[in-house]
């Protein structure tokens, strides 16, 4: 029996309604494998590239280079060799019945609410079927909800999702003076318990993995799994002068080199992110309340917070991910990382793997709470 | 994040300053909206509806209609300045600041360099701007390149409900006196704007859009009619970057020529006429700072050097159209 796969045009965040195919990295009736990069395409926000879902050859090339196309629409056709032409012709034909039958929004495009807690508000964006189990997206120091752009949707297609605006940041309010992390858990959980009852998958980055950790032990039978990326809280070590500099720059170009200390590729920085970046920070109260975060992250001898007595406790499954160039938050010790957790390294990766390595993310975030 | 109008965010921008700084005070012609004949005050919010609110919110003290007589009021303002208030005045259609342009050009914009860096003119000066609102020729001129042209002065260009809010405060805390100017035909264009207040730096343009063929330069509401562009280009396979300056007094050459550098080929969209413009400076910059980086001729689309027709198909052929941008950046990519 003959394999059939689509090559479509992905949904990179919320927002995306279309994509430019910029470069098909494998010629019509070359042979693929199942996560090998194949196609290119560039959006208003994003370039980026899409995997292989199997293995098989190229056998259709449906939109050609330069062509911009909906968000779903057939971009290739990957099948085995048993496939006949009149097999694959019909399957071309099936795939324009299925674009736009989708129940999102007008062009596809979800908008954030405003979740209101004891202090302020916190931001919120909600993807994917109604579900008992929750997927909640906590972000780092300085990041948005829009950290989790190639792992919000491709994670809603298995169950529901939600992303969240640590206070702030993004368009959630700025909470700060005393108390300031105690404050943000407190906050986090407050819109968490509005718009997520039930069982709870924390996938959390950086800063927001101590966010995590302190949610996980606050309501051990409430978490079903975590899942940590980069986290802060197993060394003392790390980059001080980020949180400084970041807080620093004002302006588009300064900022900008900031932010490219986050990846191992500073191309994957575009206008969008530093121009969406720059929105919250000039915010009134934010300054502050970034300065007040830094401080509960680190100081002029390291990291302040220490999660790894938190993890150890937790009776769900915990995986943590790394990225072997990481220079903001340095990989930790082995003997640093609590034994109940998974520790994964990728490769050629700096501090924002949910972002250079979405895939391998997503996989791992699946294969976590497929565990709990 | 709340999506507001244009209208909406300078309003929110007005309100906010205004009652966190006493200092702040307006005065323009009919700001109160509709004040004298039947005796209303406030009916319209001010001519375009910008000012709706302010009169109850701060009193007659702090909101004052004038007579109508720019030169007057604008000197007013630019004393009051000098004396510790923030006076934001309003000159209903920016072709009135002639009669008045001894006051913004011979006095507050030399102030501080007259007066060897002591004295301070936080004075704004608000008015509207460009084609479209079939107003005639004395009412819709963009007329941007004469305040740019003069030192002392800092010229605002917003594009976009957000940017127009969070220049707006900018403009109010800033120490020299501001020219900033709203474009008819965008007050009821809607973005996100966020509730809480907000400032953005001057001289930083905005980079609108990412590109690799061909950079686009748009001003004001040209920006629109770049973005329209750039979906047109983006079908035929051709990648544009947008920018926009926001400023153009202090300019953002670090941006523009970055960009330049990188991409090779530009168009420059500016509904302003076209001789001794924004246009044709930024060209000469661009050629002067990276000939040998251009790929191709810079490429203007602006108006023709005429009045702006008051027919309504002569009007709308005056104003730049996506089209043109459109045709001006395929001729060189294409080349």
């Amino acid at each position: 029996m003959s394999s059939i796969e689509a090559v479509t045009v992905p949904k990179w965040g919320m927002t995306m309604t279309e994509g430019k195919i910029t470069q098909w990295m494998v010629g019509e009736g070359g042979p693929v494998t199942r996560g090998q990069e194949i196609l290119e395409i560039e959006t208003t926000k994003v370039t980026n590239v899409v995997e292989a879902a199997a293995t098989g050859t190229l056998r259709r090339i449906v939109l050609n280079e330069g062509t911009t196309a909906p968000v779903g629409a057939l971009a290739g056709v990957i099948a085995d060799e048993a496939a006949t032409p009149e097999e694959i012709d019909a399957f071309i034909a099936s795939y324009a019945d299925r674009l736009g039958s989708g129940d999102e929004g007008e062009g596809g495009a979800s908008v954030p609410r405003t979740i209101t807690v004891d202090g302020g508000t916190v931001n919120v964006l909600e993807a994917g079927p109604e579900s008992d189990e929750t997927v909640v997206l906590l972000h780092g120091f300085g990041g948005d909800l829009s950290t989790w752009l190639f792992n919000q949707t491709a994670l809603a297609d298995k169950m529901r999702v939600v992303a969240v605006d640590l206070p702030g940041h993004g368009a959630s309010s700025p909470i700060a003076g005393e108390d300031v992390f105690l404050k943000i858990v407190a906050a986090v959980e407050a819109a968490v318990d509005a718009v997520a009852p039930g069982k709870l998958h924390l996938v959390a980055h950086s800063f927001g993995g101590a966010v995590a950790a302190a949610i996980a032990t606050n309501r051990p039978s409430r978490v079903g799994s975590l899942t940590l990326i980069a986290p802060i809280g197993l060394s003392r070590q790390m980059s001080r002068d980020f949180l400084v500099d970041f807080i620093a720059a004002e302006r588009r170009r300064q900022l900008s080199s900031v932010l490219e200390r986050l990846f191992a590729d500073p191309s994957k920085i575009t206008s969008d992110m530093v121009e969406g970046t720059l929105r919250f920070k000039r915010l009134e109260g934010v300054p502050e309340a970034l300065s007040a975060i830094a401080d509960t992250i680190a100081d002029d001898s390291g990291q302040v917070q220490s999660i790894g007595g938190q993890l150890k406790d937790l009776p769900c499954p915990v995986t943590i991910l790394w990225g072997d160039r990481d220079e903001i938050v340095p990989l930790p010790q082995s003997t640093e990382v609590p034994a109940n957790a998974r520790l994964r390294i990728i490769p050629d990766v700096g501090h924002m793997p949910q972002m250079e390595a979405s895939s391998a993310v997503n996989d791992a975030i699946l294969e976590t709470f497929q565990r709990g | 994040m709340a999506q507001k109008s244009f209208r909406q965010a300078l309003n929110e921008a007005l309100h906010f300053e205004m009652g966190r700084d006493p200092r702040v005070i307006m005065m323009g012609e009919d700001l109160t909206g509709g004040a004298g004949a039947n005796g209303v005050k406030d009916a319209w919010g001010g001519p375009f509806g910008v000012t709706r609110g302010l009169l109850d919110a701060f009193g007659p003290e702090r909101i004052r209609d004038t007579p109508i007589s720019e030169a007057a009021f604008i000197g007013a303002a630019a004393g009051a300045a000098l004396t510790g208030l923030r006076p934001i005045a309003e000159i209903m259609f920016v072709d009135f600041a002639g009669v008045c342009l001894d006051q913004i050009m011979n006095q507050a914009a030399k102030f501080r360099y007259m007066f060897g860096g002591r004295a301070k003119t936080p004075l704004v000066i608000r008015a509207t701007y460009g084609a479209g609102s079939r107003s005639g020729s004395q009412h819709t001129q963009a007329l941007y390149p004469i305040f740019t042209h003069i030192p002392g002065l800092k010229v605002v260009i917003p594009s976009t409900p957000y940017d127009a809010k969070g220049l707006l405060l900018q403009a109010i805390r800033d120490d020299d006196p501001v020219i900033f100017l709203e474009h008819k035909m965008l007050y009821d264009t809607v973005g996100d704007v966020p509730d809480g207040a907000y400032t953005i730096p001057f001289g930083e343009a905005r980079v609108a859009r990412d590109g690799k063929d061909v950079l686009i330069i748009a001003i004001g509401r040209m920006v629109q009619v770049a973005e329209e562009a750039a979906r047109k280009l983006a079908s035929e396979g051709i990648s544009a970057a947008i920018i926009d300056p926001r400023t153009t007094s202090p300019l953002d050459e670090d941006t523009l020529l970055d960009f330049t550098e990188t991409i090779g080929r530009v168009v420059i969209v500016d509904e302003a006429n076209p001789r001794c413009s924004v246009a044709t400076d930024i060209s000469a910059l661009l050629a002067d700072k990276c000939f040998d980086a251009l790929k191709a001729p810079i490429k203007l689309v602006t108006a023709p050097h005429a009045p702006v027709p008051y027919a309504p198909n002569l009007e709308d052929a005056y104003i730049p159209s996506a089209d043109a941008v459109v045709k001006a950046a395929t001729s060189i990519v294409k080349r």
